[in-house]
């Protein structure tokens, strides 16, 4: 792509400008929880959360919960303190280019802050941010001239120059997409009191208690691997926070019979929901899967098909952090919770468990002190977004707070 | 001796048995081998061609798979990846390095005849001498082997050196000579030169998706090619690095690529994986007894081809079709921001 100095506003959609046009149009005036934002952003949510929409588009369904005005306000609660919040001021936003979603909970949270806000869309994106657009465009009709003032999203190729310019100007840049982005991104400074706010590369596992699973009622069984299943197709698994391995914890009869049986129930589920690989992905999964094979990490590798590969690792201490395509699962044995201590990374990101206590996984929560782990959310729950997000409480990385004492 | 002599059936007794064998081999020699057929419970006997554990042909980039001592190793092949991709690399030894500089001049001595021939090339002279040697530079190079007089069609800018061509017609246009280039190349070059190429046999081979993007396809690439600068022998092949020797060869009536008797196609479901009727597309694996120094003698290709018949051709044995290559597995993860921009 050429190196165009203009870019693209698709939100509110206009035209083909330069960088310094667009930072010298955005306003500002808003409230951290502004009134005429939370309206906006409510107005927005119940248009995604139109049945049509949501079950053409599911992930939709769930940004729209997300927007509802209870969950705007429990946003807001949660951040009484006695000093007096204000916005950053502007937040340039760089999202990934192939999970449609993310945009949109990085920008609203901020706007909800009161923020000014340039979010950086790929060209490459896809047809649900096309929809997103569109449903933004349709909330903005009845809504205050403010949020037109203080928002854009929009598009450029590769510009080193317009990158530059949004870099120096904003107060907070949020980078997603992984350490190749944060990394390139570096190379733009920020102005002295700015701050980077970064999402690089995660990789996720799921824990499951065998005693626990064994016990459990079908019915609870079959939940589980629905969300298990949800957690992991998808975004074909590759979404930071779908688990690649499952550690098994117990006895090692228990472990070998509660796996056996999860994986029957994942098949099951897999099947019954039509979920397929193309053959690119297919081939993929051999790929990668007899690599770990070669290097010694895999045990055995068994293919339900091409949508469900099951490899047992030869140790617990090698599972694999990279993505292995769409339904690939490393499968360990670990004899306690606690021997998770040893082998958790800094990229570890989500735990997603089955079986355990809450007093266990905050205890392990501290025994892991911040090692890695950030989220540990019951299967199923993996992709659900939360306003804290790989450790990081949003609401309060996008305001600043003003001391005042009488 | 012609190595174009096996019908199917004899074709697949000899070679399911030697395959058989040189699985065993690479078992015990590749310790990376090992523990994959391991993993995926993979044993003998195996009596058909399709029941042999195949191999991803991209594990070459990603893993080192040899089954030769470092010190025997005679030479290493690469690849030129796709860009951010790691190259393939291929270890042969000694007898390897032979055997397959052997069986390809005896698979491509079925249409160029015992002597070497006078040898046009559809390229500039520069792909051969960049000391990171392409591989359409590597094809050059190899191909030359089986030429003299070796003449160059382009310039070092890529322009036609119309004189070059003009001077080799004169000194060979009316005995049968070589011409090999890309086949993207040759449709570019060769029509306009408003040569008489009759005695000529193009040897040609690198993929159609750039044809196809013109809507030309081998039919049409054969018929503008005769009309227009006289070349009625034609032979397209379809290789690999890593099955470096083996060429599956056209035929000269152009109705497929036929396998010489060392090495058969095995056309797969990639739903099912088992082996597609006649007429019926999948993923192209390829076998050949050629790499012995390496576990590369059943390898599924990321090609997709069909078998369009079976002891019906010019040829013996099965007769298919390459039809293009399978587009990479692209996931919607969270890692992939600016990405190609």
């Amino acid at each position: 792509m050429l190196d165009d100095p203009k870019l693209d506003v698709r939100f509110p959609a206009g035209a083909h400008v330069p960088v310094e046009e667009l930072l010298g149009e955005l306003g500002g005036g808003l409230d951290v929880g502004d009134e005429r934002v939370r309206e906006f952003l409510s107005a927005f949510g119940r248009r995604l959360l139109r049945p049509a929409l949501a079950r053409r588009h599911p992930e939709l369904g769930s940004l729209g919960f997300f927007l509802r005005p209870s969950e705007l306000a429990r946003t807001l609660e949660g951040l009484g303190t006695e000093h007096v919040r204000v916005p950053r001021g502007l937040v340039f936003h760089i999202p990934p280019a192939n999970v449609d979603t993310v945009f949109v909970y990085s920008w609203a949270l901020s706007a909800l802050m009161g923020n000014r806000n340039i979010v950086r869309l790929s060209p490459r994106s896809g047809a649900v941010a096309e929809v997103i657009l569109d449903t933004l465009h349709e909330a903005l009709t009845d809504a205050d001239p403010v949020i037109a003032a203080t928002q854009r999203i929009v598009s450029y190729g590769r510009s080193d120059g317009i990158t530059a310019a949004l870099s120096a100007a904003c107060d907070l840049r949020v980078v997603w997409g992984g350490d190749g982005t944060v990394r390139e991104m570096r190379r733009h400074p920020l102005a002295p009191h700015a701050r980077d706010l970064v999402f690089p590369d995660r990789s996720s596992f799921a824990v499951v208690r065998a005693a626990a699973w064994l016990c459990a009622p079908r019915a609870a069984r079959v939940t589980v691997a629905e969300g298990f299943v949800n957690d992991t197709y998808w975004f074909d698994q590759a979404a930071c926070s779908s688990p690649r391995t499952v550690f098994w914890v117990g006895a090692e009869g228990d472990c070998d019979a509660a796996r056996a049986d999860f994986c029957e129930h994942v098949a099951r589920v897999v099947t019954v929901r039509g979920w397929g690989v193309d053959a690119a992905m297919a081939v993929e999964k051999r790929v990668s899967t007899y690599g770990l094979a070669a290097d010694g990490l895999a045990e055995s590798i068994e293919f339900r098909g091409n949508a469900l590969a099951n490899v047992t690792l030869a140790a617990a201490a090698t599972a694999p952090r990279q993505w292995l395509g769409a339904g690939t699962f490393a499968h360990a044995r670990l004899g306690s919770l606690a021997e998770l201590v040893m082998l958790v990374e800094r990229r570890d990101q989500t735990m997603t468990h089955f079986g355990f206590a809450k007093d266990e996984l905050e205890r392990l929560a501290r025994e892991l002190a911040g090692r890695g782990v950030d989220r540990m959310v019951p299967v199923g729950s993996a992709l659900s977004f939360h306003r804290v997000w790989d450790g990081f409480d949003l609401p309060a990385e996008f305001t600043r707070l003003v001391t005042v004492i009488k | 001796m012609s190595v174009f002599s096996l019908a199917e059936r004899e074709r697949e007794a000899a070679l399911a048995s030697e395959l058989a064998a040189l699985t065993e081999r690479h078992r015990q020699a590749c310790p990376p081998y090992r523990r994959i057929l391991d993993a995926i419970a993979a044993r003998p006997p195996y009596e058909r061609l399709v029941e042999l554990p195949w191999l991803p042909v991209r594990l070459f980039k990603t893993h080192e798979l040899r089954s030769v001592r470092e010190d025997q190793v005679f030479r290493v092949l690469t690849s030129s990846g796709t860009t951010g991709q790691q190259p393939s690399r291929v270890y042969l030894d000694r007898e390897a390095a032979a055997a397959q500089t052997r069986m390809l001049a005896a698979t491509l001595r079925e249409v160029l005849g015992e002597r070497r021939l006078p040898m046009l090339i559809v390229d500039s002279r520069s792909v051969v001498r960049d000391p990171t040697l392409s591989a359409r530079g590597a094809g050059v190079l190899g191909m030359m082997n089986f030429g003299r007089d070796h003449t160059f069609v382009l310039d070092d800018q890529g322009g036609v050196d119309a004189e070059a061509v003009e001077a080799f017609l004169a000194r060979h246009g009316s005995e049968r000579f070589l011409v090999f280039g890309f086949t993207f190349m040759v449709w570019l070059h060769l029509r306009g030169l408003g040569a008489d190429l009759s005695q000529g046999v193009l040897i040609h081979s690198g993929g159609w998706k750039r044809l196809a993007e013109q809507a030309v396809d081998n039919a049409e690439f054969r018929r503008r090619l005769a009309a227009e600068c006289g070349l009625s022998r034609i032979h397209n092949f379809y290789g690999m690095v890593e099955q470096i020797g083996t060429v599956f060869l056209e035929g000269p009536e152009g109705d497929g690529l036929y396998c010489p008797d060392f090495a058969d196609v095995v056309i797969r479901d990639p739903e099912s994986w088992q082996e597609a009727a006649v007429g019926e597309p999948g993923l192209i694996e390829v076998v050949s007894t050629l790499p012995t120094s390496y576990p590369g003698h059943v390898l599924l290709t990321e090609d997709l081809g069909v078998v369009r018949g079976v002891d019906d051709g010019h040829w013996p044995g099965k007769r298919f079709e390459v039809l293009g290559r399978l587009p990479r597995a692209e996931a919607r993860g969270c890692s992939d921001t600016m990405g190609q921009g």
